[in-house]
């Protein structure tokens, strides 16, 4: 199966402004090049642990993080460093809570796999497969309950679909007509199985839509732009007490899984094919289409760099967390006292 | 700073450097590759950690090594710049054990001793073969070594506490630690005092008639039972009799139910010479007569301060009786000794100017007077019962032709 | 005070918080315009109407994680698990996400939510719709696990867990839903983390925990009349936080350490309770601690089975008879 053959190409959407533009590129620019660093710095041996980085898919990220409002919240999987720093969080934050420094997102408790940053909405990354959906949801009620008029948003990927939650959070949305859009990243691999070699449909999100009466949504998400205008519609909705979205975004990981995985399991060809759908590089050929110049463009890789740089020598220059922060916040008190 | 093997997957435990791309003395920037790393999943490129000269190369091309094993070492530019970042083996420094101070064990631990057991017996330097043991099959309990113990008298005790646990001084203070019957009497003391809500209630009482008694009959009473007889008797003879009247003050609380107790078994606070309290206890009190209860008290007492109860001789009390009169004091609010409800205090008897009302008018008359105060426990009676009480107590001692009660 | 069933209980202290406190919500399956199936939240829907009292599907994962979700975005809901088996289908959401969150976050979000579910046995349900198990939620780091015994205790911990900034276990006994008792009238709220001392004995001290508590008093009340043993019985209320305190202090009087426990014996809370007294008054014991549990077995259905499988008030006693001198 070749799902890309099967999406509609549209031409560049007229209706998105110069600025949004360039604010598209940078976030993906800043999204790739964190990405790589932490790849980097794992190879130093500097980041411990897991890490599943979203190289190849930062124009979904890029496009959801400028469309929502700075009250709305994000909950995203384990492969979440993209997703929290669309929306804001501090980048020495993340890289310093990958290398388990006082600086990190979460002072060295939660890892790679739950970056979180409440401060900018982003409410969790969650490393159970599904369990975020439900939450998205319980966030949504929250909303609708109170009448902000937020809007929750879920990322996770095509494994997850196969999951319970999935399909209860689905339901559950849909009946209460939450406002929750759930994105389903498809990068055509569960872990290492293909995931159209354990699902019974051909797109496991956006052929599953009627079973909660909602529209079949599938999207290009290596083309942020067609991210951004999907996201924006379905944003749009939710808030307009429109009820829950579900779309399929089509994209692909340059990388392995997670960095246990060199990824041998891809046919001879397919990586090179989706590395000429590269978004970054896309995204490029068309704003220089579009009339930006190769010196303006030049000038904010050159900022994105800086800024990855500043924020490695940041983390890198943090103390390590302290041991007394073993037993502190497993409560609200701050304690972890279980006893009198 | 050491260049170390890296983990490259979860479950790589080793690599082979296939590539040196510096050699010793060669300068290297961070980020720049500086080898090659080969394992069962993966071949690739590392790159360096930090900028500086390559200070040694430990580990040769074509070897393979464990994750974590140094390397390289590279001599950072810049050498005030601390890596102790990278030490994480610090963090996994044990703190130091708490120090134990085992506690010292009787040598004959061959037997089947239970901690508590074991302990009172290192405690007070005492051999289980002392002792005899009530329990299963004679095992020796924690209630026979605290007989044994009441028993054997104070002295030892005494001299045992100290040894297990001595004052000390620090400053101008001196430290001298609770010993365990302080302790205990502590502990119950304030479980009293922080479930029972305790109410004082008190009244005056002319021992005229007592007094009648004890001038009568004081002195044969001395050289035939060979003690004094004091006011304590009397007291709890008339006690005992009000509390049969009223039962529901000769009674302990259990959670929502009020046991009201058949026999009256007086509890005498006895002090020890200052040293503790023992409340032993004068059973079926209400069976008894004044001259029986008079030489039942004084015989726990005389015991008590000798240290030669035993543990039967403090059980089953169901009202209490604190006698301070001895050194003259007015009132004294006493705490309950659970799970009883009630507690009476007798204090100092002093002659008072007392308004006598008679036939012929009032008339002023120097009286032995003194206070009578029961502390209560208010889920169990309310304020007009205890009063009640406490009327009938002052009606007996008042009313009652005490000389023929003592040749009862 | 009134007189109210423990089921009533229920009602009147998720009410009551309801009342004073408009971020205060209630989900579940056949709660609202049903009631609950055991009748325990009868009322409610009409009294706050379907905004804030909300049936949900069979959904136990998106029942939680929406609990979840709300609570951590200003709401207190509480959450109703019809069965505690059921915990099983969403234990994800209970032990990976609501247990884990504050600390995996460093404290950026907190979860001020309940989880009210029917625990334990007596109904000849069967295996998966009578198991007690609260050691299951003891056993997680991050929540704090409360099993009342009396109406009052209903109401008022209840109202406390309502209150309690972190997430609360809260496990009804199904068993107990008809029993009746005393409730403070008007606002009443009690304290997590607090035993209670029901009874004052010298012998040994009885330690046990909702329905068990029931069984311990009665055994101990027959002890003492019948055989001469006087036990302490102390109702634990809450395993998480745990009052150790009042726990060890009445050991140390009495000497000996019994827990009565529904649940299966490996791992129980009363396990927990023995490692701590061994530890912390070893030498105030006066012989071996007992542990009166429901055999390792999945709860029998017959009555006669079930009825001889979880501690009964004659095992209680012939246990104590036989190993208390």
């Amino acid at each position: 199966m070749d799902s890309t053959t099967k999406r509609k190409k549209s031409p560049p959407a007229p209706d998105i402004g110069r600025e949004t533009r360039l604010e598209l590129y940078r976030l993906q620019l800043e999204l790739r090049y964190c990405e790589k660093r932490a790849y980097d710095l794992f190879l130093q041996n500097l980041v411990k642990g897991t890490s599943h980085l979203s190289l190849g898919q930062e124009a979904i990220a890029a496009a959801f993080g400028v469309v929502m409002r700075p009250d709305d919240w994000t909950f995203c999987t384990y492969r979440g460093h993209a997703h929290t720093l669309a929306r804001g969080a501090s980048m020495a934050g993340v890289l310093g809570e990958l290398m388990g420094r006082q600086c990190g997102l979460l002072g060295g408790k939660g890892g790679s796999m739950h970056l979180t940053d409440v401060k900018k909405g982003a409410m969790g990354s969650y490393a159970i497969i599904g369990a975020h959906l439900p939450v998205a949801a319980g966030a949504a009620w929250s909303a609708q309950y109170r009448g902000t008029g937020q809007v929750a948003v879920c990322f996770f990927g095509d494994g997850t679909t196969n999951i319970g939650a999935f399909h209860e959070a689905l339901n559950f949305s849909a009946v209460w007509k939450l406002p929750v859009v759930f994105v389903c990243e498809n990068n055509l691999y569960m872990e290492y199985t293909p995931i159209s070699a354990v699902t019974a449909v051909e797109h496991p999100a956006a052929d599953r839509a009627a079973s909660y009466g909602l529209p079949s949504i599938l999207v290009d998400g290596n083309d942020a732009d067609e991210v951004y205008k999907v996201a924006s519609e379905a944003m749009s909705k939710a808030r307009a007490g429109g009820g829950p979205s579900l779309i399929e975004a089509m994209t692909y990981r340059h990388s392995g899984h997670s960095r246990a995985d060199p990824a041998k399991y891809r046919p001879d060809g397919e990586l090179e094919k989706w590395l000429q759908r590269d978004p970054v590089v896309l995204y490029r050929e068309r704003l220089l289409k579009l009339g930006f110049n190769e010196p303006t463009l030049k000038d904010m890789e050159a900022a994105a760099m800086g800024k990855v740089d500043e924020a490695t020598a940041t983390a890198k220059a943090s103390p390590l967390p302290s041991i007394d922060d073993i037993e502190k916040n497993v409560w609200a008190d701050g304690s972890a006292a279980w006893r009198n | 700073m050491d260049v170390i093997m890296p983990q490259l997957g979860e479950t790589v435990t080793e690599g082979v450097v296939t590539r040196w791309y510096k050699k010793v003395g060669d300068a290297v920037k961070a980020d720049e590759t500086l080898f090659d790393v080969e394992t069962d999943k993966v071949s690739t490129e590392i790159p360096a950690p930090a900028s500086g000269v390559i200070a040694e190369i430990l580990v040769q091309e074509g070897v393979t090594a464990k994750v974590g094993v140094r390397l390289a070492v590279i001599r950072e530019s810049g050498a005030a710049r601390t890596s102790a970042v990278i030490q994480s083996g610090s963090v996994a420094a044990a703190a130091p054990a708490a120090p134990h101070t085992p506690r010292v064990m009787p040598a004959d631990a061959g037997e089947r001793l239970s901690p508590v057991v074991r302990r009172m017996l290192a405690e007070h330097q005492l051999s289980p073969a002392d002792i005899r043991g009530t329990g299963r099959d004679g095992r020796i309990t924690r209630d026979d070594v605290a007989g044994f113990i009441v028993q054997r008298g104070a002295q030892g005790q005494g001299e045992v506490r100290t040894q297990t646990r001595v004052p000390y001084t620090v400053g101008t203070e001196t430290r001298k630690p609770l010993n365990s019957v302080r302790k205990r009497t502590g502990e119950y003391m304030l479980k009293s005092w922080t479930t029972a809500p305790h109410v004082l209630q008190a009244v005056e009482a002319d021992f005229y008639r007592v007094e009648q008694a004890r001038q009568a009959v004081g002195a044969q009473w001395k050289a035939r039972e060979g003690f004094t007889l004091t006011y304590l008797p009397f007291v709890a003879c008339a006690v005992s009799a009000a509390l049969a009247r009223f039962p529901l003050l000769n009674a302990s609380l259990d959670r929502d139910d009020l046991i009201v107790h058949q026999r009256i078994n007086l509890g005498i606070a006895v002090d020890l010479n200052f040293d503790g309290l023992v409340v032993p206890v004068v059973k079926n009190a209400a069976a008894k007569s004044l001259p029986q209860l008079a030489r039942d008290i004084n015989d726990l007492a005389q015991r008590a301060r000798s240290n030669k109860l035993k543990p039967d001789d403090m059980t089953e009390g169901t009202y209490t009786l604190s006698n301070s009169g001895v050194f003259g004091t007015l009132i004294t609010a006493s705490i309950i000794n659970p799970p009883q409800v009630a507690i009476l205090s007798i204090d100092g008897v002093h002659k008072k100017p007392v308004v006598i009302e008679g036939p012929q008018g009032d008339t002023i008359a120097i009286r032995p007077v003194g206070v009578l105060a029961q502390t209560f426990d208010h889920r169990a009676v309310d304020g007009a019962y205890s009063a009640a009480f406490l009327r009938e107590v002052k009606t007996l001692l008042e009313s009652r032709d005490w000389v023929r009660a003592l040749n009862a | 005070m009134a007189e109210l069933t423990y089921r009533d209980a229920v009602a009147a202290g998720i009410a009551q918080e309801m009342a004073r406190d408009d971020r205060v919500v209630f989900l579940g399956e056949d709660v609202a315009a049903a009631g609950g199936v055991f009748k325990a939240t009868v009322g409610l829907l009409e009294k706050f109407g379907p905004k804030r009292v909300r049936d949900c599907p069979i959904s136990e994962q998106a029942i939680l994680g929406a609990a979840m979700g709300a609570a951590m975005t200003g709401l207190r809901p509480i959450a109703e698990i019809m069965f505690s088996d059921f915990l099983a289908v969403c234990w994800d959401i209970v032990a990976n996400e609501i247990a884990k969150t504050r600390y995996m976050t460093n404290g950026q979000i907190t979860l001020p939510l309940v989880i009210r579910t029917a625990n334990g046995a007596g109904s000849r349900f069967g295996a998966q719709h009578s198991q007690a198990v609260e050691n299951w939620a003891m056993a997680v780091p991050g929540l704090k696990v409360v099993a009342p015994a009396f109406p009052a205790d209903v109401k008022g911990l209840l109202a406390a867990a309502v209150r309690d900034p972190d997430p609360v276990l809260f496990f009804e006994q199904k068993s107990l839903y008809s029993m009746k008792g005393e409730v403070p009238d008007g606002e009443y709220v009690d304290e997590l983390g607090k035993a209670k001392v029901l009874r004052w004995g010298k012998d040994c001290t009885i330690v046990a925990l909702a329905a068990m508590v029931h069984r311990a008093l009665d055994a101990a009340s027959i002890l003492e009349k019948e055989h001469g043993i006087s036990a302490t019985v102390i109702d634990v209320r809450s395993l998480v936080p745990l009052d150790t305190q009042t726990i060890l202090s009445e050991v140390v009087k009495t000497g000996r350490l019994v827990t009565v426990e529904e649940n299966p014996r490996l791992c129980g809370w009363g396990a927990e309770i023995a490692s701590i007294v061994a530890d912390e008054c070893f030498w105030d014991l006066d012989g071996p601690i007992i542990r009166i549990t429901t055999p390792h077995v999945p709860l029998p259905s017959a009555d006669l089975l079930e009825d001889n499988a979880i501690p009964s008030v004659e095992r209680i006693v012939r246990e104590l008879r036989e190993k208390i001198d």
